[in-house]
């Protein structure tokens, strides 16, 4: 079931994906994350934040690790995910698709800049 | 202040993200408004909340339990079933007591519902017949209600109803013109409480329970009353010479003496009769209750509470309804009075003008008033036609009062519902609308009780009803005497409202 939900990949898994490939993150983590690699154009809800993750954890795709704090943000335990080697495969399939993409709109001359 | 919003707002949630993820959304949300302060950036933060909202809730709504699908592959792998449950919080007090009121009130309204079900009794029961006598096998010219009075041959006996206020004309001169009148008003429905007060009231309480001495003169005066009244009046003078003949002679060969009493003995001569000219309008009649001298008109009281038995039963129109493809329905279980149920009858005929077809339900339809049969006839025809009816000589009653003024029904498809129990009165609108091909019969043959007969009283004990009239019958040369009316289209006589709407489906225009 969670691989229909992921098939195409949405663009907020993917994101969190990503923005777990550096380093094992808590929500709001992910969250600043995203919005940072975006340049803040995706602030995710926690709604849509945590449907998201919800959803990769059925698929194994991140895993929970165990709680901790983090003491940037005060002395409240945090749930933290990491992304599993399944995961990280599926995003590197995904950013190759998108770079697929991305040599055919440069090809087409949609784009510019040298082919990647 | 704010953060209680959003708590209120995440338990538009399911309970299942609530209980995995609500404490670190709201966590989100706490270090969302630590770090995005100021007019503009909380704005964002709301705005990016709502819009989160409006998404994510549905979709959570719609996300598929991992226990779901694994619950069907577990059913698909062994057949076996078993349960699993998908919230494994308590039930909430609120939940609680919203099932409790939920239930006490589906309680109520099933107990209310089955109790107006009960008590609801349908018009046809309360127009049944109760009098055993006054059954399918009595042939007068009367709507159920006023039926009892009239008297029936084949049990020998008149019924209690006609005990009470026998009121049949002895005066053949009155009664050929004003006969099926004086039918019509025998026998307001009365309660049996009032029998005593009646029979009282009317003079005949002085010999109420005479018995009658069933002797060789009794019955030599009663066969010979008999032959005489059919020698004067029956319409079929060469029959009734016969029959007359066959009386004396059954009399004389000493056939009559096995006659135990005077039920037997009516019976008896009833059959004698019968066996020359198979009338069923011709019939002697016993009474255990002395019969009045002289016929008793009805009392104003009398009249009155007839009036106010057909309102009450709606003048006997039990249902009157636009069936689905506007077929209108008319379902009428006599043809009363038309002076007491004319408004009832324009009413009834005006909620079905615009219908596209009509059906009138006869199958309970035990016959009445001639004038009414043409009342409702006049609904089929845009000019004046003559209906045939045998009891009575062609008179300005005899023709329909078409057009009727308003009415759109002229020329609309219609359908008669006949059961074997359709009599009468009813069968003459069968008969003549048949014949003159206005409408399409539907279900069974007709009882087959054409002609109406005249009561002679022969002494205190005895009488005979025979009939007197012989109409011209404009159609053909048989009428639905003893035969009954054949339906257009023979099925059961439940089956016939079934019928009958297809038919008149399939002849109404596709749109």
């Amino acid at each position: 079931m969670p691989k229909q939900k992921l098939n195409p990949l949405p663009s907020a898994a993917f994101q969190i994906m990503l923005a777990l490939a550096g380093e094992d993150l808590h929500g709001y983590g992910i969250m600043r994350q995203v919005a940072q690699q975006t340049d803040g154009r995706i602030r995710l809800g926690p709604g849509t934040l945590y449907s998201s993750i919800q959803t990769l954890l059925e698929a194994k795709l991140i895993e929970e690790i165990e709680p901790r704090e983090d003491a940037s943000l005060g002395n409240e335990r945090r749930r933290y995910y990491r992304l599993t080697s399944a995961g990280r495969k599926l995003a590197r399939s995904e950013a190759e698709r998108l770079a697929d993409l991305l040599r055919v709109a440069r090809s087409r001359k949609i784009l510019r800049g040298g082919y990647v | 202040m704010s953060e209680k919003i959003y708590a209120w707002l995440l338990r538009l949630y399911p309970s299942r993200f609530r209980e995995t993820y609500g404490d670190e959304a709201l966590q989100l949300f706490r270090d969302r408004s630590r770090d995005e302060r100021g007019f503009v950036p909380r704005l964002r933060l709301w705005f990016d909340l709502l819009a989160d909202f409006a998404l994510s809730v549905p979709r959570e709504y719609f996300r598929v339990e991992p226990e779901l699908v694994s619950y069907s592959a577990h059913l698909r792998s062994d057949g076996v079933p078993s349960f699993f449950v998908l919230a494994d919080e308590p039930l909430g007090s609120g939940a609680l007591l919203f099932g409790s009121v939920l239930s006490v009130a589906a309680l109520i309204t099933f107990s209310v519902l089955l109790n107006h079900g009960v008590k609801h009794v349908p018009l046809s029961a309360l127009l049944r017949p109760t009098h055993g006598a006054a059954d399918s096998r009595s042939s007068a010219f009367s709507p159920p209600a006023q039926q009892a009075a009239t008297y029936n041959g084949e049990e020998g006996t008149i019924s209690s109803a006609a005990r009470r206020q026998p009121r049949m004309a002895t005066n053949p001169s009155l009664q050929t013109n004003a006969m099926a009148r004086n039918f019509q008003m025998d026998a307001p429905p009365l309660p049996e409480s009032a029998e005593p007060v009646q029979q009282q009231s009317r003079g005949a309480a002085s010999s109420l329970h005479a018995e009658v001495k069933l002797d060789a003169t009794e019955r030599h005066h009663v066969v010979e009353a008999a032959a005489t009244i059919l020698e004067k009046n029956y319409i079929d003078r060469d029959n009734a010479q016969k029959m007359a003949n066959a009386l004396r002679a059954h009399e004389k060969s000493g056939d009559d003496d096995a006659a135990a009493d005077g039920a037997a003995f009516a019976a008896l001569l009833t059959h004698q009769m019968r066996e020359v000219s198979p009338d069923r309008h011709l019939t002697l009649d016993y009474s255990e209750t002395p019969l009045p001298q002289h016929p008793l008109e009805p009392t104003p009281e009398d009249l009155a509470r007839y009036r106010e038995a057909l309102k009450q039963q709606n003048c006997t129109f039990e249902k009157v309804e636009i069936l689905p493809h506007n077929i209108g329905y008319v379902k009428l279980n006599s043809f009363p009075d038309v002076s007491v149920c004319q408004r009832t009858a324009e009413s009834a005929m005006t909620s079905v003008n615009g219908a596209n077809a009509l059906i009138f339900d006869l199958r309970e339809n035990r016959g009445g008033e001639p004038a009414m049969v043409a009342f409702m006839a006049a609904y089929l025809f845009d000019h004046p036609e003559y209906l045939y009816n045998p009891r009575e000589n062609t008179t300005e009653q005899s023709w329909t009062r078409s057009p009727v003024p308003g009415n759109r029904l002229a020329d609309k498809p219609a359908y008669v519902l006949t059961s074997a129990r359709t009599f009468s009165g009813a069968e003459q609108f069968c008969y003549d609308l048949q014949m003159l091909k206005r409408v399409t019969l539907v279900g069974e043959t007709t009882g087959g009780a054409a002609h109406s007969g005249v009561w002679h009283r022969i002494d205190d004990h005895f009488g005979m009803g025979i009939p007197e009239t012989k109409a011209i019958n404009p159609f053909s040369k048989s009428d639905w005497a003893e035969v009954g009316v054949e339906p257009d289209v023979k099925v059961r006589a439940g089956d016939a409202l079934e019928t009958a709407v297809k038919l008149a489906e399939s002849k109404l225009p596709r749109k």
